[in-house]
């Protein structure tokens, strides 16, 4: 054999060799590692995604919408796949409204895998940018919120995040009715992340409509009046709760600030909470209607009861005085309510007792929440009678020493207004159209209290009333003014109050309840002319409105 | 005795011609033959989306090339290849021109260039190049072969092969400039160059590497572009970054195993028919190869390049002269370098280069070439044998 054969020789083994190892990893890969290989080349081709479903709408009792749901696509983009990522940002820059600088930096990245474009692009824009063909470029099925009415009852109806879910409000209470069931969807897609073919194999389930007791209207009039008394009293906040007092239903239902619900990060922090549930103040005189109505349910006093009454009352070390400095007068418990005399109501208190009191206060729902649908709610406070110190009856009975929820309050005088049944309140009137069952009532006092406690409530409307200068013409109407020093370090400030006024139309058989709180107005004080005004104004819009018959 | 003889041989004078034209390797034939077979069946499958409306674009090209390099086989396997050698500066020079312009029109556009368009395909002289050097740098070492001892000779040759190789690399297409250096290294060592002299050439390439990979950077000189090195290196780590570099060694090693012994089949096959594979009918080609006949695909493409290798070999040893045998080798080492360089780099045992699978992968430039191998390697062939037949007619009649 010669040299140059032998180096033949070694040149075929060694290329032999060579495709043999060639040969080898083919195989390796084709019987060792092909069932997983197989699975990888699938789990890259197939991926199995989620389509949202839309949530369902919100609309107020006459199908106003007041939420809707509406397809908004994510763009995303997996720069490894963008070929041209200058032009890309050029193109599509306008549709998303980002800066083609940032956009074409973006799409640079190409080691990133993954890069959100844009969050819930608007329909139209999102059929724009698939329009354009780029590979690389995808849309990630969402849906997006929004409020039709913008600020409309936006602190009841609350927010839902981008994923979809409530946060707060209804949509956050409602969620599970509201938020439906996702589909899920097999999609195949080629290296460039077209669709090849898509399958549904869970259809997607909308989530149930919501239909509200408010009445967009009531509650358009209603978010108007606060925001007058905003501009005029520069408060730190108002609410106004407005319902149908026989069943429980709220008309309406507003907080001031009134907040636009499509921007929720443009208002501050505070503003945003739905204070009429959520927020607790020292109710003042309003509370006395509940001092009253256990001593007449308990036959301590009559409406005809008459008091001697010095200028002021001495319980254990505190002196009460009324809101007006006057002499030693005599009143009927009837006066006692429409001049809203502290030492009157402290006297009935306490005639009553602090045990027989305390218990009224509960059954009226004060110092728990009262079971609405209303989401958020709190329990206000309320000292249990074993807190109670010695001067406790001297302030208890005028509404100061506790803390209640406005939904609390408009509950309790529901009572008074529809003969007596204590009922909890609820915004919620139908889900996917089905009724939701009215609550049934609880008996707290007699037809015949509630009814004179109505008579003794409308003197506060009427001549020599706190309210006096409030009138509905052709209505007659009941209610109650507060005016409470806001508790400041243990104590009261003598220029911050809570001004409140709860009023019912028509008295006799009221079918109207409103409840306004205005927290620290400036200029202005007093229940009877800060808040009182602004429920004449929405009963004079919603009376005739609701169709109910003058007296 | 004599008579019959005398007549034999008389017979045998009056036919050389009808001999000649049906005279062919026969192994060899079929080898190239089967190749583009699979490569026509497995390029019009993954292509069948890839031309809008037109589903056998580059099939009808790439057939149309085999039919145009058939030819072109046909012609050259009856032509005397030993011509060559007298031109052999033209032949270097033919090589080297388009290199360079091709190389200086890149410059112009500031890009990537390897090619020189014409209407019908884009011509790429880095492939035909291969070719040219063989033709040429065999010439050279058999006009020195009695001084193969000498380390000039040696020397001299790798310059050949480096100049071409460094002006390829720069383009750059680095796996088409390694092919020259091995074509080169073949050459020598079939003509018998000393392994001494290989121990030097791969010590001097240990330190050029060690220069271009380490110290130069160190200095602040780019000499390899960072994704040239990025490619390089890929296959050592393919899963520390598959959505990147190490993405088309991935997907190509997912496509073999996907196609498991048999195949997935015409319609099955998703890593190519959407696209995971890159460049499925170029570099990829034998990745397709492999979702779509499984193992058994592979096999045989393999194979038939053991064919062509097993018959290059042979043809080198029947080469009627020194300049035949080192064409032989320097062809076979073009095919088998190719080979190698492609079908590891899918099986994620070589580095991503832009090397084609000879006949397999679709290229106009590389099919041309590689048939034009084959009708050199025939032609090997058919004169070695013509030698023989004369040689031992001379022996009878003397």
């Amino acid at each position: 054999m010669t040299a140059i054969e032998r180096r033949i020789g070694l040149l075929f083994v060694l290329f032999i060799a060579l495709l043999a190892v060639g040969g080898i990893r083919a195989a390796y890969f084709g019987a060792v590692r092909g069932p997983t290989l197989r699975r990888v080349a699938a789990s890259q081709q197939v991926s199995v995604v989620s389509v949202p479903a839309p949530r369902g709408t919100i609309t107020d009792r006459n199908g106003v919408q007041l939420a809707v749901s509406e397809p908004a696509d994510s763009l995303v983009a997996d720069p490894y796949l963008i070929k041209d990522p200058v032009n890309t940002g050029r193109l599509i820059a306008p549709l998303v409204g980002k800066p083609a600088d940032q956009l074409v930096n973006e799409l640079a990245r190409a080691h990133t895998g993954f890069v959100y474009i844009a969050r819930q692009l608007p329909d139209d824009r999102a059929r724009r940018v698939q329009g354009l063909g780029i590979a690389g470029l995808s849309l990630i099925p969402e849906m997006r919120r929004t409020y039709p009415q913008d600020w409309l009852a936006s602190q009841l109806l609350g927010t839902v995040g981008t994923d979809g879910s409530g946060l707060s409000g209804l949509e956050w209470s409602q969620d599970g009715s509201l938020r439906g069931h996702a589909g899920v969807r097999r999609v195949v897609k080629d290296a460039l992340g077209q669709a090849i073919s898509v399958q549904d194999l869970h259809p997607t389930r909308p989530g149930h409509s919501l239909q509200l007791t408010i009445d967009a209207n009531i509650e358009s009039k209603t978010e108007q009046v606060l925001q007058q008394i905003g501009a005029t009293y520069r408060p730190k906040r108002a609410s106004a709760i407005v319902m149908n007092p026989h069943s429980g239903e709220i008309l309406a239902l507003a907080n001031w600030p009134l907040v636009n619900a499509n921007d929720i990060g443009g208002a501050p922090p505070a503003a945003r909470q739905n204070g009429a549930a959520v927020d607790s103040y020292e109710p003042g005189s309003t509370f006395k209607s509940f001092t009253v109505a256990g001593a007449l349910e308990d036959r301590v006093v009559t409406p005809q009861t008459s008091f001697d009454l010095a200028p002021s009352i001495q319980v254990a070390d505190r002196v009460i005085h009324d809101a007006e400095n006057r002499p030693a007068v005599t009143l009927s418990t009837a006066r006692i309510l429409a001049q809203s005399s502290n030492v009157g109501a402290i006297t009935i208190g306490l005639r009553e007792g602090a045990s027989p009191f305390s218990s009224w206060v509960r059954r009226f729902g004060f110092g728990s929440s009262t079971g609405s649908d209303v989401p958020g709610e709190a329990a206000g406070i309320v000292p249990k009678l074993a807190q109670y110190s010695g001067s406790s009856m001297g302030n208890l009975p005028i509404g100061q020493g506790l803390a209640v929820t406005p939904l609390q309050m408009i509950t309790a005088y529901a009572a008074i207004a529809d003969g007596g049944l204590l009922r909890a309140a609820h915004v919620v009137a139908a889900v996917n159209g089905h009724r939701v069952a009215a609550r049934p009532g609880r008996r707290v006092i007699s037809p015949a209290t509630a009814a004179s406690l109505r008579s003794m409530l409308q003197g506060v409307l009427a001549p020599g009333g706190t309210a006096s200068q409030v009138s509905v013409p052709g209505y007659q109407l009941a209610g109650k003014t507060g005016t409470a020093n806001v508790a400041i370090n243990g104590g009261y400030s003598q220029s911050l109050y809570v001004s409140s006024f709860v009023g019912m139309a028509p008295a006799i058989d009221p079918r109207l309840l409103a409840l306004v709180v205005v927290d620290e107005p400036q200029g202005s004080i007093y229940g009877g002319t800060v808040a009182a005004p602004a429920f004449g104004q929405i009963a004079a819009f919603a009376l005739p409105y609701l169709r109910i018959a003058p007296s | 005795m004599s008579a019959n003889l005398i007549q034999r041989s008389l017979e045998d004078a009056t036919r050389p011609s009808v001999r000649l034209t049906l005279r062919f390797d026969w192994s060899l034939l079929a080898a190239v033959g089967g190749l583009v077979t699979c490569s026509l069946v497995v390029i019009d499958g993954a292509t069948q989306n890839a031309v809008a409306g037109s589903p056998h674009y580059y099939t009808v090209r790439q057939a149309g090339a085999c039919a145009v390099g058939a030819v072109l086989m046909i012609l050259v396997s009856r032509i005397d290849y030993s011509r060559l050698r007298e031109w052999k500066y033209g032949i270097y020079a033919l090589m080297l021109g388009p290199i360079v312009l091709v190389l200086a029109l890149g410059g112009l556009t500031r890009g990537s260039k390897r090619w020189i368009s014409f209407p019908f395909f884009q011509y790429q002289p880095s492939e035909i190049g291969k070719l040219l050097l063989v033709l040429s740098i065999s010439a050279f070492v058999v006009d020195r072969s009695r001084r193969l001892r000498e380390r000039e000779t040696t020397t001299r040759t790798m310059l050949l092969a480096l100049v071409p190789a460094m002006l390829v690399f720069l383009q750059p297409d680095l796996g088409s400039g390694l092919v020259y250096l091995g074509i080169a290294l073949m050459v020598l060592f079939v003509a018998g160059t000393s392994y001494r002299h290989f121990l030097g050439l791969f010590a001097l390439a240990g330190v050029a590497l060690a220069l271009v990979l380490a110290v130069a950077p160190a200095v602040g000189v780019s000499v390899i572009k960072p994704y040239q090195l990025a490619r390089l290196t890929a296959f050592l780590h393919p899963s520390q970054n598959p959505a990147s570099q190490g993405y088309q060694q991935a997907q190509s090693e997912i496509a073999i195993g996907a196609g498991q012994r048999t195949g997935r089949g015409q319609t099955n096959d998703t890593q190519t028919r959407l696209n995971f594979l890159p460049d499925n009918h170029t570099d990829f080609v034998f990745a397709v190869v492999g979702e779509r006949f499984g193992f058994v695909g592979a096999s045989l493409v393999l194979s038939l390049f053991a064919l062509l290798i097993w018959r290059g070999l042979r043809i080198l040893t029947l080469a009627k002269n020194l300049y035949g045998t080192l064409v032989a080798g320097g062809i076979v080492a073009m095919l088998l370098f190719q080979v190698i360089v492609n079908a590891g780099m899918t099986v994620g045992v070589m580095p991503i280069t832009g090397v084609p699978l000879p006949l397999m992968s679709y290229g106009p430039s590389s099919v041309l070439t590689t048939f034009l191998a084959a009708g050199i390697l025939q032609s090997i062939y058919v004169q070695g044998r013509e030698a023989a037949a004369n040689k031992g007619r001379i022996s009878v009649l003397g």
